[in-house]
């Protein structure tokens, strides 16, 4: 997809650390786009609004658990019947401050989640992350 | 102080034996009397009762296959059989079905009843103590357990979120820009969140019943070296594991174990050392993992090796939580681990540990 943006899709309830992250994320170069979203809903929302623009839609999401009404488990419950070619094309991590045993084995058992990331955001974990992605980005 | 009422059903066929028990006892219980199991049964379901008395031969039920037959609606009432006959094969039942607290020959002796039944009422109690304790208990862990969750989310997201500013601080070049004031709430923060990791392996060791899962103990120990480097990479690291066997153990504990000790053996290095170097062996047979952790740091002094297991033994030097090697002895004792400990200021100090293999 030529002239295509990358763009990252964040999804935490808490807005200090959406600002955070984003700027975590902005300083780092990684995206050339950041979409906030405030709970799994509105992520939900966007991706849904824009699955016939997919130039919109996001490459990588990094979502939080702990979260109002529906937490990062539920999220994925209803993420994971969306298109397939965007579950293809979009990888998805969780970025969270739990501790909790439980919570960590039942993400990294998700098939949908690529890794677990723990709170603070680390530019390096990030890298590492996306490293082959951004490896054949750049040679483009 | 007014005794309590206890409540005392007895079933007999006989009408005579219900009215002499009532003339007998009337002043002391709350007596309720039944001709047949049937009736004893609609007694039972409508008041609360507290000490069973029944005849073992009557018409239609005895006594046992009524006790028998409430063992799950009412387990609560104590069970006393009463019968005129030495039954050896109705007391064998009784004893080994019926759940029976004591077994009286007819005729009965005053004395020798009101003592039973005195007794049946005090088990009754002891039980009835017993559950609501139990329930009580029950409450409290799961309270202690929502506390545990709240304190690794609620009360840590915020701290993280500060260390993350921090973070973004340094990423900025703002980090300097404030005098030595952004390095002082690094620090702080830095503390603050190592006890809550710290409070958090205590209380998931003191309460997790151990787990089997099999350990490589070269992958554990090579993430845990790299997790606890990222920040100090002055530290050199000697590995050799020898793992020729299937290893199976707590994964939680061991895991907490070895990140306490290397953690340990990098934050306790001597600052003027230029080879800064930590040794770390593991053999692996099927029995054990025997584990020898090795540093040329700052050592421990001899008065002090005794204490460094205690919880919140600190040296004055060194700014610890206490908490580290604690843990570590407590979580080696849940999976009847061992530790030994060597140090010495000049050359460093040694660890050795043995893990039972639980293949």
């Amino acid at each position: 997809m030529p002239n295509r943006t990358e763009k990252v899709l964040l999804i935490d309830d808490n807005d200090i650390d959406l600002k955070i992250n984003a700027k975590v994320i902005k300083l780092s170069n990684f995206f050339d786009e950041i979409i906030l979203c405030q709970s799994g809903e509105e992520g939900l929302n966007y991706i849904n609004k824009n699955l016939d623009h997919p130039e919109l839609l996001p490459d990588f999401i990094l979502l939080d658990i702990q979260m109002p009404e529906m937490d990062g488990f539920e999220f994925l419950e209803i993420y994971k019947h969306l298109p397939k070619t965007f579950l293809n094309h979009c990888k998805l991590a969780i970025l969270s401050s739990t501790l909790d045993f439980g919570d960590i084995k039942k993400a990294e058992a998700n098939p949908l989640v690529i890794k677990l990331l723990k709170k603070p955001l680390y530019p390096h974990e990030l890298r590492e992350l996306l490293g082959d992605k951004h490896v054949s980005l750049s040679g483009i | 102080m007014s005794n309590p009422t206890v409540r005392v059903l007895y079933i007999d066929d006989e009408e005579n034996n219900l009215q002499a028990f009532k003339a007998s006892f009337r002043r002391q219980y709350e007596i309720y009397t039944a001709i047949s199991a049937a009736e004893g049964l609609k007694i039972l379901n409508n008041i609360d009762i507290h000490v069973i008395l029944a005849d073992q031969k009557m018409p239609n039920t005895t006594g046992v296959e009524f006790f028998k037959s409430i063992s799950n609606t009412h387990p609560d009432p104590i069970r006393i059989l009463l019968t005129g006959y030495t039954d050896i094969e109705a007391l064998a039942d009784a004893i080994n079905h019926g759940d029976i607290y004591r077994y009286i020959t007819k005729p009965w002796n005053d004395l020798e009843l009101h003592n039973s039944i005195k007794n049946a009422y005090d088990a009754y109690k002891a039980k009835i103590d017993l559950r609501n304790k139990i329930t009580e208990l029950e409450k409290t862990n799961d309270e202690l357990n929502r506390f545990i969750y709240s304190i690794s989310h609620e009360l840590r997201a915020p701290l993280v979120s500060v260390i993350g500013i921090i973070n973004l601080v340094k990423m900025e070049n703002l980090y300097n820009s404030s005098g030595e004031y952004w390095g002082l709430i690094e620090t702080c923060s830095n503390k603050l969140d190592y006890y809550i990791q710290k409070t958090l392996q205590y209380y998931k060791n003191t309460k997790d019943v151990p787990d089997h899962s099999e350990i490589d103990f070269n992958q554990l120990v090579g993430e845990l070296i790299e997790l606890h480097t990222y920040s100090d990479k002055d530290t050199t690291f000697n590995v050799k594991i020898d793992q020729a066997t299937k290893f199976v153990g707590d994964a939680f504990r061991i895991e907490v174990i070895f990140s306490n000790l290397i953690s340990n053996a990098i934050k306790y290095q001597k600052s003027n050392e230029l080879n800064k170097t930590v040794n770390i062996t593991i053999d692996v047979n099927d029995f054990e993992a025997n584990v020898s952790i090795n540093d040329n740091g700052l050592g421990i002094l001899k008065e002090h090796l005794e204490k460094i297991f205690t919880q919140f033994f600190k040296s004055k030097m060194h700014h610890g939580s206490g908490l580290g090697l604690f843990i570590v002895k407590e979580a080696l004792n849940k999976i009847n681990g061992t530790i030994s400990v060597s140090s010495n200021v000049e050359v460093g100090t040694t660890f050795k540990i043995t893990i039972p293999n639980a293949k």
